[in-house]
């Protein structure tokens, strides 16, 4: 028999709720909440232990929660790993995501797991991980397990795995190329396909174009000499001993800094720690990435109103359009708290 | 314009004393056909084969592949290359149907050149394994490009053609089995009732994106990297006015052959007057430079428009930098109102991942897909290799390598070969016969 590990949060192991968020990374032997329903449905694996995180805590402690889990599952023996199902939740979704691709990279094992489609974890980590469709709440439980354990099943069988469509997970951007002499060859696809198009009926393009994220342009600041202006960068700025520990590519993490007392950055004092440029220039000079000086000297001439206290920063090589959104999401509250009527966004 | 293709479907090839055809039996004097291919003093050395459908043959490096035809009336089967300009996509032209004369290296590769399997799992990845395949199998003094991984490849791939209308001329004086007519009345004297139909374009791309002249596509001879996007009929299409080219990486290319049975004009014609009103070809080019692309999608969206197109079939021969292309013109057409469906290949990686075009724009919302170029593909050894299987490894074909640090060499010591799709001859079908698509795993 083959072994299987679930990774679940503090709420579905009976800890506690958001009171009991914080709780550390653990693992149990045996079936814990959740997995009893997994290990039900699986037909070639039992599920031997159960790793419990409180969602806070891998939303604070990211890399700690991941090394911890990661030496818990150093010496068990596992063929596959699931985490959730998590539903709508999420951070749940979220942690779900984090440790089921920290494991498929460390240990090589399939991961499998299910959120709702509205789980924001669905486009963070659909790419990495093979993720169901589940539903809203815990109602869904016992579906949504079975969907990943009939999956799960399939794999450790060693059958053919069939398109993401005929599994029934969300599509992963891995497309590869079918021969089926069933099918009408592309001349009759693409005239039927044209003749819908024109009547306006529905047609299925076999190369669906992913939808870019346009933003639209904002309205002009309307008097710039009483603005307040904030400078946000994804060119990796930071003090020397990088604080916030933003990564060098494919940032999840973002800073703000005071710079309340300052006319500019000086080297030595902040620096780069963006990977996807030559950091020698911005080093010596950081202000030619967050161009502090250039702005206190408006300042001064009365072009800007003022400048905001802090400069709000990350990286932006390697790092994806949902971490960016959610990053963004994150620092407008404080933009509105500081006051703030215009943004210069500098990149590298 | 009114085309008759009268079709003989040839059941056999042998040698034989006469070249002739002979109740589905297509006979060819070997020695007299060499003869006449080799009146080219470039080409050194030369044979002929014969690959059957289902034959455990391997057919390798692959340059060009062309119907075997013949003009009625004496014309040049491919005006402007083979002989003067002529018209084409009028009157009658004879064609053996299910075979095709395929241009292959003795010895040498280049980038451009394909594999074919006539068997075998191989053999679902080319239409080539389809049809009875006239091998001239031959040499050349084409020095200056011996070493370059890009061959213009002119004495073969004229020498095919030649051999392509000497193997054609069998047929000229007897009565088609089957004639194939092809007629369009003039756009504005048609009657209402097909007036009053949605009004279809063809648009092609074919690859014409080296600056040196040799290597791209010909449109009556002529280089379609010197000219801007124009008006032609079905018929010209069908009928020899365009041929392949010796640059894009095999899966992608549209050999001769295809041009001449081009499926999606087939298809339009079949709907013409039923469900559309097919107005004909805007022959466009790819390009280079961005505002050669640019320029070429301004001039087919305006040619679309004021002929009064609803709708357009877009079709690109290649993928990478040519996406670029297709994707302006698609923007273009669909920016004058003009309904667009387009038809390409994809580049996904081996591992499928990458972003499937270089381009994307949200009006590209109607694509019907053909493969991806770089799926690995592994084919185990055929009894028989005609032309060189080194070749494919050696002679920097897009789709083989030298040695991998993890896959290994191309082709194996016993005969057996990893590759690209890409090395496919001819194998996304972009014109039409494609029975492949990409799904999402």
């Amino acid at each position: 028999m083959k072994k299987a590990i679930l990774y679940i949060n503090q709420f579905f192991a009976g800890i506690g709720g958001e009171e009991k968020a914080d709780h550390a990374p653990e693992i149990r032997e045996g079936l814990v909440g959740p997995s009893l329903a997994l290990d039900a449905a699986l037909k070639n694996a039992e599920v031997t232990h159960t790793v419990i995180c409180g969602d806070n805590f891998m939303g604070s402690n990211q890399d700690e929660a991941v090394e911890r889990i990661l030496a818990f599952l150093e010496d068990k023996e596992f063929d596959i790993f699931f985490a959730g199902p998590s539903f709508q939740a999420g951070r749940y979704g979220n942690a779900c995501g984090v440790i089921c691709k920290a494991v498929k990279e460390k240990f090589g094992v399939p991961v499998i797991s299910s959120m709702h489609v509205e789980n924001p974890g669905v486009n963070m980590f659909k790419k990495e991980v093979v993720i169901f469709p589940g539903g809203r709440s815990a109602a869904a439980m016992r579906k949504d397990t079975k969907k990943m354990a009939a999956y799960g099943d399939k794999v450790l069988a060693g059958e053919k795995i069939g398109t993401a469509e005929e599994e029934g997970f969300y599509v992963r951007g891995i497309r590869h190329q079918v021969i089926d002499f069933t099918m009408e060859p592309a001349a009759v696809r693409g005239v039927k396909m044209l003749l819908k198009k024109l009547a306006g009926e529905e047609y299925v393009t076999e190369l669906p174009i992913p939808k870019s994220d346009r933003v639209e342009i904002a309205a002009p600041v309307k008097d710039l000499a009483t603005a307040k202006i904030a400078i946000v960068t994804t060119g990796g700025i930071v003090p020397v001993a990088n604080p916030d520990r933003i990564q060098s590519a494919s940032a999840t993490r973002w800073g703000m800094y005071d710079v309340s007392e300052m006319a500019r950055l000086e080297g030595g004092v902040y620096k780069t720690i963006h990977a996807g440029y030559d950091p020698a220039a911005a080093d010596a000079d950081p202000n030619i990435c967050v161009p502090l000086d250039a702005l206190r000297a408006y300042e001064t001439e009365g072009k800007i109103g003022s400048l905001d206290t802090h400069f709000y920063t990350t990286v932006g090589t390697g790092t994806t359009e949902a971490e960016a959104s959610r990053m963004a999401e994150e620092m407008v509250p404080f933009l509105k708290e500081h006051g703030v009527d215009g943004v210069i966004m500098t990149s590298t | 314009m009114k085309l008759e293709l009268g079709n003989f479907y040839v059941k056999d090839v042998k040698f034989g004393d006469t070249t002739a055809y002979v109740n589905g039996i297509l006979t060819i004097n070997k020695e007299e056909a060499l003869a006449y291919v080799m009146e080219d003093e470039h080409i050194t050395e030369a044979d002929i084969v014969i690959a059957r459908p289902g034959e455990n043959k391997r057919i390798v490096p692959v340059k060009e592949a062309i119907e075997p035809r013949c003009r009625v009336n004496g014309n040049p089967v491919f005006p402007g290359v083979t002989g003067g300009i002529a018209p084409a996509g009028s009157g009658r032209t004879h064609a053996l149907k299910n075979t095709s004369v395929l241009a292959v290296g003795k010895h040498w590769g280049s980038f451009g050149d394909g594999m074919i399997d006539m068997s075998g799992e191989g053999a679902d990845l080319t239409h080539f394994s389809k049809l009875i395949n006239i091998c001239l199998v031959a040499n050349t003094d084409e020095e200056f490009e011996r070493h370059e991984q890009q061959k213009k490849n002119k004495a073969l791939r004229w020498g095919a053609m030649r051999l392509s209308e000497y193997v054609g001329n069998a047929v000229k004086e007897m009565e088609p089995e089957e004639i194939e007519e092809f007629e369009l009345g003039p756009i504005i004297k048609r009657d209402q009732k097909i007036k009053d139909l949605p009004a279809v374009v063809y648009v092609m791309q074919p690859q014409s994106q080296m600056e040196e002249s040799g290597y791209n596509d010909l449109v009556y001879g002529w280089d379609a990297n010197r000219m801007l996007p124009t008006f032609m009929n079905p018929n010209e299409i069908l009928d020899g006015a365009l041929i392949s080219g010796s640059f894009m990486p095999c899966s992608s290319k549209w050999s001769t052959y295809d041009m001449q049975n081009c499926p999606t004009i087939k298809e339009l014609y079949k709907a013409h007057g039923e469900t559309i009103n097919f107005l004909g070809v805007i022959m466009s080019n790819l390009n280079v430079a961005m505002k050669q692309k640019e320029r070429a999608a301004v001039f087919v969206a305006q040619m679309a428009k004021s002929l009064g197109a609803d709708g357009a079939i877009l079709a690109e021969e290649g993928y990478g930098n040519p996406d670029a292309d297709f994707i302006a013109c698609f923007d273009a057409l669909e920016d004058v109102g003009v309904k667009t469906v387009g038809i390409t290949n994809e580049c996904t990686g081996r591992d499928g991942q990458s972003q499937p075009l270089v381009v994307l724009s949200e009006k590209a919302n109607a694509i019907v897909s053909c493969g991806n170029v770089s799926q690995l593909i592994k084919l185990p050894p055929m009894e028989e290799v005609i032309g060189e299987l080194a070749a494919l490894g050696r002679d920097g074909l897009s789709g083989g390598w030298e040695g991998d640090e993890k896959l290994g060499p191309s082709v194996r010591e016993d005969g057996s070969v990893i590759l690209e799709n890409n090395s496919m001859f001819c194998g996304d079908q972009v014109l039409g016969w494609s029975q492949k698509t990409m799904r999402e795993f």
